[in-house]
């Protein structure tokens, strides 16, 4: 993938305000209903990260669908950079990316993003620059005029990410974005949506994948059966106040030792000591990386 | 973000997903197969059993104009009743309607795209239809001249006169007309049935149904209006039915066509308007289903 071509114009103040939202489905021929979304009130800033997390049917999905107006709320508001989501026009300054997407298999790679563009009111000359940009931005110029039916798993991930982004949307919503991608795609999705933050767009994503979350958001929702359980910026909910942690490089055991002895003295305990581990994504990618430089030479 | 002004209705955005649907229907391999189709039926009766020429050009006007009737009916259904269940099963849907496209447009444009295809085939059939039409007219003219060789210059005259008012007159022109407002009707009451149908194939069980239903509704009716008083009830009661199951018997024209038998204009504008103010009113029945429909 190449860098971002174009800097996005960044809004300030509240990017999404959800207000009491409650989604009730009822069960057809029967007197229940279930109920997805229960009373949620959460609001994501203009310019960060935030990670939509839960377990399978907690709601998560439902709620980005209502953002996006196409599942209206039985109750409750949302908005948009202050306007109501259920109006088309509040979906100008929106780029949204479903989980597992299957666009129209035969259109090819620029024919898709042409087709999106369109909706967006891209025409002519800029319709056509902004095309071969978002191709070049997710690494698929090559395959252009393949049809999506070619595509593998990961190029469909990342035609879904050119689209989305296609009218340089201020708010991008993403449903699983790393879902069923390898872990070299994963990366450069993740790189891309920080890359996307340095610019002022705001992302909101929904995850299974805990450790991508933790690297890249700001700031966490977690649902539990429609509920809210828990919510806030990332290093309150995860930060241990009473403890602190240093990682050295090239330390001798001589000053190990004289370390621990000082935590000692001075009444703090050292729970644990040991060599940091890289992570498996990291060997991997390595692995990965080595044997390709090795094929090319 | 791009620098433009939302509208509540974009043209080029309905434009747009008709492109995009046109593009797809052509790209299947089903809609070469029963153009295919058509064409051979069409094109086959170049080779009909010699009667008088005034009955192989009437058998001649009659299969094609039926092939094509038929074709472009089953086309409308089978091109529209999996528009919207796949791009729901296929979440394609999601991603249109995300972008500032309002459910109208995303709707008009699935219809446009299928009226576009509807257009198209039959334009292809007709092009045939009236090259076999005139290659066997110039056939029967040059043998008709040749038996006519010897006789007198005015009966000769009269003779090729008959031969060409049997082949060709202005009238298939409207009888094609009719065929394509049927389609865009059945095309329109497709799409409507889709908004709430769960599956294709229930969409297009329905719509055999509701064919049949409304090639045999006026019959019914006639029967009904002669067996029973008509009072008020009865005729809001078969208004009601009208409206839902469309007369197609008003749309079946060809008969009087393939006969010679002038169709007279304001009969004509009739049938044409009736296709319109059918297409209109299931698009809007469409539209108020699937403008409240969970995604």
């Amino acid at each position: 993938m190449t860098d971002l071509p174009r800097r996005s114009e960044a809004k300030a103040g509240t990017a999404v305000a959800l207000t009491g939202i409650t989604k009730v489905f009822p069960i057809p021929f029967q007197r229940r209903s279930v109920v997805a979304v229960r009373d949620l009130n959460l609001e994501v800033a203009a310019g960060q990260i935030y990670g939509l997390l839960g377990p399978n049917g907690s709601g998560k999905s439902t709620t980005l669908k209502i953002i996006l107006g196409l599942v209206p709320a039985t109750r409750g508001q949302a908005k948009i950079f202050g306007r109501d989501s259920d109006q088309v026009a509040s979906r100008e300054s929106v780029g949204f990316l479903p989980e597992s997407p299957y666009f129209y298999k035969f259109l090819t790679g620029e024919e898709t993003l042409r087709f999106y563009g369109k909706l967006c009111g891209l025409r002519g000359a800029a319709l056509k620059d902004r095309v071969e940009e978002m191709l070049a931005l997710v690494g698929l110029t090559s395959a252009r005029k393949r049809r999506l039916a070619g595509y593998s798993k990961g190029m469909l991930q990342r035609i879904g990410l050119a689209q989305a982004l296609i009218q340089e949307p201020a708010l991008l919503v993403l449903d699983e974005p790393t879902a069923g991608v390898d872990p070299a795609g994963a990366r450069e999705i993740r790189d891309l949506i920080l890359k996307l933050k340095s610019r002022g767009v705001t992302v909101l994503l929904s995850s299974h994948l805990l450790g991508q979350v933790q690297e890249i958001c700001d700031r966490v929702g977690i649902l539990a059966n429609g509920v809210l359980v828990r919510e806030g910026a990332l290093n309150e909910l995860l930060g241990v106040e009473n403890q602190t942690q240093f990682i050295l490089e090239n330390a001798r055991p001589d000053l190990l030792e004289a370390i621990g002895d000082l935590a000692a003295r001075s009444g703090a305990r050292v729970i644990e000591r040991g060599r940091p581990c890289a992570s498996l994504e990291q060997l991997f990618l390595e692995a990965t990386e080595a044997q390709d430089r090795n094929a090319d030479e | 973000m791009s620098d433009f002004r939302h509208r509540a209705f974009s043209f080029s955005r309905m434009t747009a997903i008709a492109g995009n649907t046109f593009t797809g229907l052509t790209r299947l391999k089903i809609f070469y197969v029963l153009l295919l189709f058509a064409l051979l039926l069409i094109g086959s009766s170049v080779f009909l059993a010699r009667m008088t020429f005034q009955q192989e050009f009437q058998v001649l006007k009659d299969i094609a104009l039926g092939a094509m009737s038929i074709f472009t009916s089953l086309l409308a259904v089978i091109a529209t009743a999996r528009l919207l269940p796949q791009d729901i099963e296929d979440r394609t849907a999601y991603t249109v309607l995300a972008k500032p496209v309002s459910r109208f447009e995303y709707l008009a444009g699935k219809l446009l795209g299928v009226l576009l295809l509807l257009a198209l085939s039959l334009l292809a059939m007709s092009a045939l239809f009236f090259a076999v039409l005139l290659l066997r007219e110039q056939s029967v003219l040059n043998e008709t001249a040749r038996q006519m060789a010897a006789a007198p210059v005015e009966q000769s005259a009269d003779a090729l006169r008959l031969v060409r008012a049997s082949a060709f007159n202005v009238n298939l022109f409207s009888g094609i007309a009719v065929i394509y407002a049927k389609g865009c009707l059945l095309a329109a009451l497709t799409l409507f049935i889709s908004t709430f149908a769960t599956s294709t194939i229930f969409t297009t069980i329905v719509m055999a149904f509701v064919y049949f239903i409304g090639h045999l509704q006026p019959i019914a009716r006639e029967y009904w209006m002669q067996t029973n008083s008509a009072g008020m009830f009865t005729k809001t009661f078969l208004a009601l039915v009208a409206l839902i199951f469309p007369d197609l018997q008003l749309f079946n024209l060809t008969d009087d066509v393939v006969a010679g038998n002038a169709i007279p204009p304001v009969l004509l504008l009739k049938t044409i308007a009736m296709g319109l103010f059918y297409c209109s009113f299931y698009l809007a029945l469409a539209w108020t289903v699937f403008y409240r429909k969970e995604l």
